[in-house]
């Protein structure tokens, strides 16, 4: 332990004399603390814009005066989606989803404002954020730092010294990877201090308790993924015979990890699962709406059932308000369609990233992007979670209005009148998100995935560090 | 302590080092002297365990270096041509973790005893190596040797390109070495330097031991007919 102890600090030491660490750490940690900065920004202004919309919607339910419950079900009230707090760190697809949705009669609708709707020309390049950096930059931070473990000193002369000296190979890869360890550390440990003073500071300490079990889980899958990395440029600076081979070995596998992988995979996904337009996704719901063949058959039945079950010939004569029924029945019509449409095209989305997730094992970003968003509650199975939630609030708030339509029946030509007694009973929408245990449950194969990377990265830069010959 | 018996290497077939036996005791500083590709470099790569031998054995205290690589090391220093340490690190730093990693932890002053008995100043010690001379790291390479109290030494050409004040002082550095008992195994070019260093000079061509003689038997002269002589032939 003491020789491991020995090489990490004077690995460290070297480290950061070298002037080309200290510039390369100083731009790393204004980015990390710029995408923190502006998460930070971004998530205080959205929450604030959502409390005060959420209680705007509400004010304004509460207060719609006198009118008929369908006429409130057309007014309909938002939903918000609540974005977790470290959505900060990784915001996953939550530029691309939409924030609000609409809950109103007869209809499912999508979410609307998505973020990236109204970004600038230039952003469509790429968004800076925390998981941006920790996926992309400090990979390729460890690389620089580690090309050279063992390819350069090689060329320095200094690993024959080292050897001359009958030292524990296995003892110096890990002094190696624990001095490359130590030095990131030193970067990221003070950025990470940031990041929860800002989570803190948006969020309260009652949501970060809330959210240590989600905090933690990223940390160690994080700490997982730059283990690959730095275990991978140890052992390819073993393996290599000159430094310059070792780093455009690495580079490329940066390129190809971080750059090519996404989106080849995307593409597979895309291709393997398409997904309908939007034109093309509206129009068949919009057909399959218009189709109300068969209810407005079974309407006609239940209609005559409660005719002739009251003894009665018209509507009016019955104790209940036939319209309530007659507009639930378009709601469990137009429910089932929405089902069968929203479910399908929701479906689909899983399986793309079901099959991205399986083909993860091509590079160990997919795995740690897949569960960053997911830890962040930013994940396309959390966006599902919510609209499903909101379309169950949706239907719960139909079903209640039309209930109390059928259960105060009028004379023909009146119409029902409910007040605010009614829509203060309605209870607002609130949506909490899935635990992590649910996310984790969700993403095992990410995490088997990066663990596996993790262990043939250690694999592979024990065997080369073994095999290194210092001549 | 060093010994060398019917150590051979060959690669791909071409002959490296050939039976070569050889012994050298404590307080003994055998010199190795022969052309570009004689086998000198090889004989103390074997010794470091840096290459596998084809056949034979290299031992050093009665261990062979094949079979207790880290063992063997432990008791012996190495020093190459170009002594190249951490460019970014103090003398002192250098010494410090080359020491720690024999298995030495020393205190700083101790530490600069040591620079001192290589002929290193504490100023000097304190600068980085980025700006020592080759004259100055072979002196951090002795007192590593130092450091170690190794028991053998390995020195591979290790004046070659010193003015000749600093190989006149690595020579009265080595001389102090293997009298206080350590066994000295020099590879060199350098006849005069081997002459007024060694016990025991050894010429080697292709691969092969050809003459050994003890130095106090010979003039400069003699040394440099007999060298030429093997050369020639």
């Amino acid at each position: 332990m003491k020789t491991i102890r020995v090489i990490a600090i004077k690995e460290v030491r070297e480290i950061f004399r070298d002037g080309r660490f200290r510039a390369a750490s100083a731009t790393v940690l204004v980015l990390l603390l710029a995408a923190f900065a502006a998460g930070w920004k971004h998530q205080a202004d959205v929450d604030a814009q959502h409390r005060a919309a959420q209680m705007e919607t509400r004010e304004q339910w509460v207060s719609q005066g006198e009118k008929n419950p369908h006429s409130a079900a057309h007014y309909g009230v938002y939903a918000f989606l609540p974005r977790n707090m470290l959505s900060m760190v990784d915001t996953g697809v939550y530029p691309y989803t939409g924030v609000a949705v609409w809950l109103e009669a007869h209809r499912q609708n999508g979410l609307l404002h998505r973020p990236a709707q109204d970004g600038t020309t230039i952003q469509r390049f790429g968004q800076l954020t925390a998981a941006t950096v920790l996926q992309l930059l400090i990979p390729l931070m460890i690389i620089l730092l580690a090309f050279g473990a063992y390819a350069g000193e090689r060329e320095r002369g200094t690993l024959t010294q080292l050897f001359s000296l009958g030292i524990d190979r296995r003892k110096l890869a890990v002094g190696k990877a624990l001095g490359v360890s130590t030095a990131l550390a030193m970067l990221l440990v003070p950025a990470a201090f940031a990041g929860v003073a800002a989570l803190m500071s948006t969020s309260g300490s009652g949501e970060l308790a809330g959210n240590t079990a989600r905090i933690l889980a990223m940390a160690a899958a994080y700490l997982l993924y730059f283990g690959v990395f730095v275990a991978l440029s140890i052992g390819i600076s073993a393996w290599t015979s000159s430094s310059r081979s070792a780093l455009l070995i690495l580079l490329s596998f940066w390129i190809a990890n971080g750059l090519v992988a996404p989106r080849l995979v995307s593409e597979v996904a895309a291709t393997v699962w398409p997904t309908p337009s939007s034109v093309e996704f509206n129009a068949a719901l919009d057909a399959d709406l218009a189709d109300r063949t068969e209810m407005d058959a079974e309407l006609e039945r239940v209609r005559e059932e409660l005719l002739a079950a009251h003894g009665v010939s018209d509507l009016s004569e019955l104790p209940v308000n036939f319209l309530g029924l007659s507009f639930q029945a378009g709601e469990d019509h137009a429910n089932a369609v929405f089902d069968e449409h929203w479910n399908g095209l929701f479906d689909t989305f899983e399986r793309q990233n079901g099959l991205q997730k399986k083909l993860s094992f091509v590079a160990p970003v997919l795995a740690i992007r897949s569960l960053s968003m997911a830890l962040a509650g930013a994940d396309f199975s959390h966006h599902r979670d919510f609209v499903d939630a909101a379309e169950g609030y949706r239907r719960d708030l139909q079903r209640r209005l039309n209930a109390e339509i059928e259960s105060h029946p009028v004379a023909p030509g009146e119409t029902y009148l409910a007040d605010a007694e009614l829509w203060e009973a309605i209870p607002t929408f609130e949506y909490r998100a899935p635990g992590v245990g649910w996310v984790l449950r969700n993403h095992v194969w990410s995490l088997v995935v990066l663990g596996v990377w993790f262990g043939v990265s250690i694999l592979a830069c024990s065997t080369a560090a073994r095999r290194v010959r210092p001549v | 302590m060093l010994k060398a018996k019917g150590l051979t290497k060959r690669y791909n077939g071409t002959v490296a080092l050939d039976s070569l036996d050889l012994e050298i005791g404590p307080g003994e500083v055998f010199c190795l002297l022969g052309a570009n590709g004689a086998g000198k470099t090889t004989t103390i790569n074997l010794f470091l365990n840096f290459v596998e031998p084809t056949s034979g054995t290299a031992t050093i205290n009665g261990l062979d270096v094949t079979q207790h690589p880290i063992e063997t090391k432990k008791s012996v220093a190495y020093i190459p041509e170009q002594v190249m340490l951490y460019r970014n690190l103090t003398g002192i730093e250098n010494l410090e973790y080359f020491s720690a990693l024999a298995g030495h932890t020393y205190p700083s002053l101790a530490l600069l005893g040591f620079l001192d008995q290589a002929g290193l100043d504490q100023d000097a010690a304190a600068r980085r190596m980025a700006v020592y001379s080759k004259g100055m790291r072979q002196k951090v390479g002795i007192a590593i040797a130092i450091a170690k109290k190794a028991g053998a030494l390995l020195l591979d050409e290790p004046t070659s390109g010193l003015d000749p004040k600093a190989s006149n002082e690595f020579s009265e550095l080595l001389k102090k070495l293997s009298a206080s008992g350590v066994a000295v195994l020099m590879a060199t070019h350098d006849l005069f330097r081997a002459k007024e260093t060694g016990t025991r000079v050894g010429i080697m061509k292709h691969g092969q031991l050809v003459a050994a003689h003890e130095t106090k038997d010979l003039g400069h002269q003699d040394l440099e007919r007999i060298y030429l002589e093997h050369m020639r032939d």
